[in-house]
């Protein structure tokens, strides 16, 4: 099989990646690691989310592969001013907004559909050829099977099923989002098959985890290391973003990829408006499942849509009786090693 | 509490415009039905919703529904000067204290039982993502229902199409909820009132530009943000008359607003809206005028009263805080030479994404045409930490660099 070379950035998991995928470029996720200086904030402003600041030091510092496009999403403030400064910094970047719906209702999954078309046209015009129906539909069954091994695999992982460790798990993830989809495809199958089988040997406290985007796979080391066995998760960089899309046949293609990222597992900007406040109801359903004896909840600084539900969501643990430790960070390791006492504590309390 | 500020405040003015009918009173007519407004909310008495910032405000009012976008609350616990003690409650009940404070002393407010129990909500996703998560929460405080219109980000047909089905969706939902269909000549009467508003507004702001300007600063502050929520009503094309004729008359009789104009100001985005010395010292120190607030224009074209839905939803689309940087940079531009203005200030309110993410590109913006900006670090309901030494230092160092220039 032969696989894209080259790639196109994005920065969010509502990213139609089948499309990027299907116009011949490899999407790039533009993880908010790296250790560029720190500089966005004199173009934005210190106040705002240092996962969008860190993309924007990678940009500005050149800490990136070639990229052939930019795709961002409208999701959040933050996000919208990251496409301005992006464009900014690289005027010379091809470079999309797409406008993402608050709600996945019948109206929304028709607009988000126009804007995949848009996407389509733009990324076709990169390109400089006509991204046809068929190569769609090939992107969806790749990254389907992507979902799938993934979903296997974490689980398998979770569940101790695996003898391996569980930064194993980011490290995979960080690899399905930034680099060939066909090799990754190639590996997870390896390793579903290779014999890791047998009891992982974690005896830690069971904790589900929580929160926007935790990509350093350092950072479960460290959580580990601390007593905590992580069982669960809903990350943006973990299991929410594995979703395979479902096209039944009615619909067409593009609009089954627009319903089926809108209905996907929420993150904290996303609106059910007939149950307010359900991203907190989600999340205990969850942590309850995985059969966590507490859950730790990874907050970015600055991040209006996560730490404004923060009080509901806290308020469905305690309904619900689940220990919760909330943790502030900006996406680094040195962030959460800072609240490494208080994570000890927290797991002791749990132990007891 | 709030009733009774609001109720005092308006007999207070009342008496006042009363007293001396003949002398020019705009800005008083304007706070009056502000007032009222807020009596109306707190009273108990009407059905009320609580908005996004973008919401269509003549529409509901057509519909018999009090609407008001929250951020009003929060600015108004600003004035009185009590919002430190919601502001307090919020962060004690978890609300980070770096998310906007319009929209903690808001949910402050909510959870200490203070805010009207609405009969609806009703969030805008523009302008921002703070907006749709305050509304989504109280929503669950006030254990009411929630519609949310989704503001696409340009004017494209297909865009407003969008929006002007939501909107027709949003009629739907407020009738379901008032048991009333819409009264189709109600709401007629009230896009006629919303164009005729228009109009009168937008010679007030050309009115305005004049230099000197007959605004003294203070006239025009909050006006065009506040001005929505009266949009469909009599009372906005009375308080727009007023404005018209007081400015009109005063350019013809060579009375500027601040006599001694010497700098002529933008100010970008959110007034400060608790009292604070600074307009004291922009006023006498520098004999500096804001003779422009950034939502102080006309974005829109008039509503067809026979279709007022598409209308509705390119007026929402159209504010300045909507889209990427540049449509808001070209306005604010446009905004910059048509005022004639030396400078302009920019507070960026602490927890605002969408405006304090803009900082660094706006003052780009304004540079391209000469116009330098000074970026204050400020939050504009919050005096809890408000830094007055620090602001005053920042201001002379740009009132000699202005001096320099000349
Ligand atoms: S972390 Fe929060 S503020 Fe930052 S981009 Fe994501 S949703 Fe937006
Ligand atoms: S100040 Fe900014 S965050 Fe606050 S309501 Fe206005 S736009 Fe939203």
């Amino acid at each position: 099989m032969s696989d894209n070379k080259e790639y196109i950035g994005f920065a969010c998991a509502y990213t139609p990646l089948p499309v990027i995928y299907a116009a011949g470029y490899t999407p790039y996720r533009i993880l908010p690691m790296g250790d560029s200086p720190d500089r966005a904030g004199h173009i934005l402003h210190d106040n705002l989310c240092p996962h969008i600041k860190r993309i924007l030091d990678r940009a500005i510092n050149n800490d990136l592969p070639d990229l052939a496009g930019v795709v961002f999403m409208n999701s959040c403030d933050a996000m919208r001013r990251l496409a301005d400064a992006w464009h900014h910094i690289r005027p010379d970047d091809n470079m999309i907004l797409l406008d993402l719906p608050v709600t996945a209702d019948e109206l929304s999954v028709s607009f988000f559909t126009g804007e995949i078309k848009k996407l389509i046209d733009a990324v076709s015009e990169w390109g400089g050829k006509k991204t046809v129906t068929a190569e769609i539909e090939y992107g969806i069954l790749l990254y389907n099977q992507i979902s799938d091994f993934m979903n296997e695999l974490t689980e398998k992982i979770y569940a101790g099923e695996k003898n391996t460790n569980i930064s194993v798990l980011q490290e995979l993830f960080n690899r399905s989002v930034t680099g060939s989809p066909i090799t990754f495809i190639e590996d997870a199958r390896k390793l579903l098959s290779e014999n890791t089988q047998g009891k992982a040997t974690n005896e830690g406290v069971p904790v589900f985890l929580f929160g926007h985007l935790l990509p350093d796979p350092e950072a479960f080391l460290l959580f580990e290391s601390c007593g905590a066995k992580i069982i669960g998760d809903d990350l943006c960089t973990g299991s929410r973003f594995f979703n395979p899309v479902t096209t039944d046949g009615k619909k067409g293609l593009v609009e089954s990829l627009a319903e089926s990222l809108l209905l996907r597992p929420p993150c904290a900007r996303t609106i059910d408006s007939t149950i307010p406040g359900k991203i907190g109801n989600i999340l205990i359903t969850k942590a309850k499942k995985s059969g966590a004896r507490g859950a730790i909840g990874h907050v970015v600084k600055f991040c209006d849509p996560y730490l404004s539900r923060l009080p509901s969501i806290r308020e469905e643990f305690q309904k619900a009786g689940m220990p919760l430790l909330v943790l502030e960070g900006d996406c680094t390791l040195r962030s959460i090693g800072q609240q490494q006492t208080r994570i000890e504590a927290f797991i002791e309390m749990l132990s007891k | 509490m709030m009733l009774q500020y609001f109720k005092d405040l308006e007999s207070g003015i009342a008496a006042k415009i009363k007293e001396n009918p003949d002398s020019p009173n705009a800005r008083k007519k304007y706070a009056l039905e502000v007032t009222r407004l807020g009596t109306r909310l707190y009273s108990g008495e009407n059905s009320v919703a609580w908005c996004g910032v973008t919401a269509p405000f003549d529409l509901l009012s057509a519909m018999g529904i009090t609407s008001c976008f929250v951020e009003f609350i929060g600015a108004m616990l600003a004035s009185t000067g009590a919002i430190g003690t919601f502001l307090d409650h919020a962060e004690h009940s978890g609300y980070a204290a770096d998310i906007c404070g319009y929209h903690r002393s808001v949910l402050g407010s909510a959870k200490q039982g203070l805010m009207p129990v609405p009969d609806f909500l009703i969030a805008t996703s523009c302008p921002c993502s703070g907006g749709l998560a305050v509304m989504e929460n109280l929503a669950g405080i006030f254990k009411k229902d929630l519609f949310v219109l989704h503001v696409p980000q340009d004017e494209s047909e297909k865009n407003v199409k969008y929006l002007a089905d939501q909107i027709k969706q949003m009629a739907g939902f407020v009738s379901a909820h008032t048991g009333r269909p819409i009264d189709e000549a109600a709401l007629r009467r009230a896009i006629e009132n919303t164009n005729m508003t228009r109009e009168i507004m937008k010679e007030v702001f050309e009115l305005a530009s004049h230099v000197p300007s007959p605004t003294n600063g203070h006239d025009l502050s909050n006006f065009g943000i506040v001005m929505a929520l009266l949009l469909g009503t009599e009372a906005a094309v009375e308080i727009s008359k007023a404005y018209r004729d007081e400015f009109a008359a005063r350019n013809l009789e060579l009375k500027p607003g601040m006599p001694g104009e010497k700098y002529r100001l933008m100010w970008i985005q959110n007034r400060i809206q608790f009292k604070n010395p600074l307009d004291m010292l922009l006023r006498e120190q520098y004999r500096a005028n804001i003779v422009v607030d950034e939502l102080n224009s006309i974005t829109w074209e008039p509503i067809d009263p026979d279709d007022p839905y598409m209308g509705l939803a390119r007026r929402a689309i159209s504010i300045p805080f909507n889209g990427n940087i540049r449509r808001r940079v070209d306005h604010l531009q446009e905004l910059a030479l048509s005022y004639k203005i030396d400078g302009a200030i920019n507070p960026c309110h602490r927890g605002c994404r969408q405006g304090a993410g803009a900082r660094g590109l706006i003052s780009e913006g304004l540079k391209e045409i000469g116009i330098p900006v000074l970026n204050l670090e400020v939050d504009v309901v919050d005096p809890r930490d408000f830094a007055e030494g620090q602001l005053s230092t920042r201001i002379e160092a740009f009132f000699e660099m202005l001096d320099a220039r000349t």
